[in-house]
């Protein structure tokens, strides 16, 4: 009888000690589910922070591809020092023509009014000449009628 | 070429025509409702068919048609949404239904207006509508070479922007300055200033020697803008211009003329005569080619709507009675059928 009994005494504490066991084994569990939702959490906002980055690294990426885009654009038209170059030798070439031309029209002018003058003497002298031909016409005329004159 | 009946079933009248009707049918055009769980198509029948985004993304059915109405006397060449109501376009007039009542069935139309046209004879057909939020206004383009300002408060029509030579097929809008840039079959993509209402730039895609195919013609047959940049494409080939030096920066390598075309993100997605969706980088380099189930496509829509972020979807419809779905740009999730 006493085996028995401690028989029964011991599969009872062993039950007890499993009804203990299955109730801390419980808790274990809650906590792990605890922590794994938590985890869970974390993993989204991760997702939603990774997904605004994505969003502006394509804009950084389109950005810089329009970039590339433009450039290959300018790279095909020449360069502006080049362009500035050029565009001063014709300038300094312009005013060197320029020069040029101004003192060729002053030539010119100095001699047309120089020639003019000429024409101008010549036309007076041509005038003087004409003038004392008539006088002296005159005068002989005059003379050819007074020696008429005086003879009676 | 999928059965549309099935042979044990005798073949009656109305089954014949209806599988008839199917394989000629074209989608035109898509438009997705403002609180962007429902996508309405429009096809060349004249009907308009409203399929549920939500119950197809989740509940994977291919034939969630909700309604399907018999809107125009001709195809349904353009529709847009505003936030409460869906006005659709077709033979010379547009017509607006709200939305709250295009779930129930024998919905009638709110209102429908024509543009004034030069005679009364012609009858041009309204290849593509445009709102212009900050006006609140509407515009419409299509066979008469003219595009239309139509108030949507008052409901009459503004101004007339003259200056195509030949029908126009798609309009974009340029927002940071509020310019309408339209594209027709002269081959010129013309911009238009809202408030002075001139012409301010002129760029003839076909006179470029990089993009100009002259065996395909010098039509535009699509547009898109990023304020700064337009994609345009046709004719010609694909090419990214930039808008203030009018110059071509990319051109495009594909041989099939395009027909529908839009930024998205960091890319530039267009469809057009062959099977598949292509997806662009700004570099000229093709990301992807993603397959769709019509043997070309005329018109793709981006369900961006920030009520439903869970339908974010990309949709394509063209030469057959469906529409492909991708929810991811990867890949062709599934498809809607009329």
């Amino acid at each position: 009888m006493l085996s028995t009994l401690s028989q029964c005494e011991f599969s009872m504490g062993k039950t007890l000690l499993v009804y203990d066991m299955n109730l801390r084994e419980m808790e274990n569990y809650e906590k792990i589910y605890k922590e794994i939702e938590c985890s869970i959490a974390g993993a989204h906002e991760k997702i939603a922070e990774c997904k605004k980055q994505i969003l502006q690294a394509k804009r950084i990426r389109k950005n810089r591809q329009e970039y590339d885009a433009l450039a290959k654009v300018i790279q095909h038209h020449p360069d502006r020092h080049e362009t500035l170059k050029e565009l001063e030798a014709l300038g300094k070439e312009l005013e060197h023509l320029s020069h040029i031309k101004e003192s060729v029209e002053d030539k010119l002018e100095l001699r047309r009014k120089q020639f003019h003058v000429l024409l101008s003497t010549i036309h007076e002298l041509q005038q003087t000449l004409e003038n004392d031909e008539k006088l002296s016409e005159v005068e002989d005329a005059q003379e050819a009628s007074m020696e008429t004159d005086p003879k009676p | 070429m999928e059965r549309a009946v099935p042979l044990a079933v005798p073949l009656g009248q109305t089954e014949v025509f209806q599988a008839l009707q199917r394989l000629h049918m074209t989608i035109f055009s898509q438009s997705v409702s403002p609180c962007g769980k429902f996508l309405a198509a429009g096809n060349n029948y004249g009907q308009i068919a409203i399929f549920s985004l939500a119950s197809g993304l989740w509940v994977e059915l291919v034939n969630s048609v909700l309604h399907f109405s018999l809107a125009h006397d001709g195809p349904v060449y353009s529709m847009v949404s505003t936030d409460r109501h869906l006005l659709s376009a077709g033979d010379g007039e547009v017509k607006a239904w709200l939305w709250a009542e295009m779930l129930k069935k024998g919905c009638k139309e709110l209102w429908h207006r024509q543009p004034p046209y030069r005679t009364s004879l012609e009858v041009p057909e309204i290849n593509a509508l445009l709102l212009v939020p900050k006006e609140n206004s509407l515009i419409l383009a299509g066979g008469d070479c003219q595009l239309h300002t139509m108030d949507l408060e008052t409901g009459t029509f503004t101004r007339v922007l003259r200056g195509h030579t030949d029908y126009i097929h798609c309009l974009a809008l340029r927002e940071r300055s509020p310019e309408v840039l339209s594209g027709g079959e002269d081959g010129a993509v013309r911009l238009w200033d809202l408030r002075t209402a001139k012409e301010v730039q002129t760029i003839e895609v076909y006179k470029h020697e990089e993009c100009s195919r002259p065996h395909n013609g010098r039509w535009i047959g699509c547009l898109a803008t990023d304020s700064d940049w337009m994609v345009c494409g046709g004719g010609p080939a694909l090419t990214l211009w930039h808008l203030r030096s009018s110059t071509p920066t990319t051109v495009f390598p594909i041989r099939a003329p395009q027909k529908h075309v839009t930024f998205y993100q960091d890319l530039i997605l267009s469809a057009g005569q062959g099977r598949c969706v292509n997806q662009w980088q700004l570099s000229g380099e093709l990301k992807a080619q993603v397959p769709g189930s019509s043997p070309g496509l005329l018109s793709l829509s981006l369900n961006q709507q920030p009520a439903a972020p869970e339908c974010k979807v990309l949709t394509a419809a063209g030469n057959s009675c469906r529409v492909d779905v991708f929810t991811n740009l990867g890949y062709r999730a599934f498809s809607l059928s009329f």
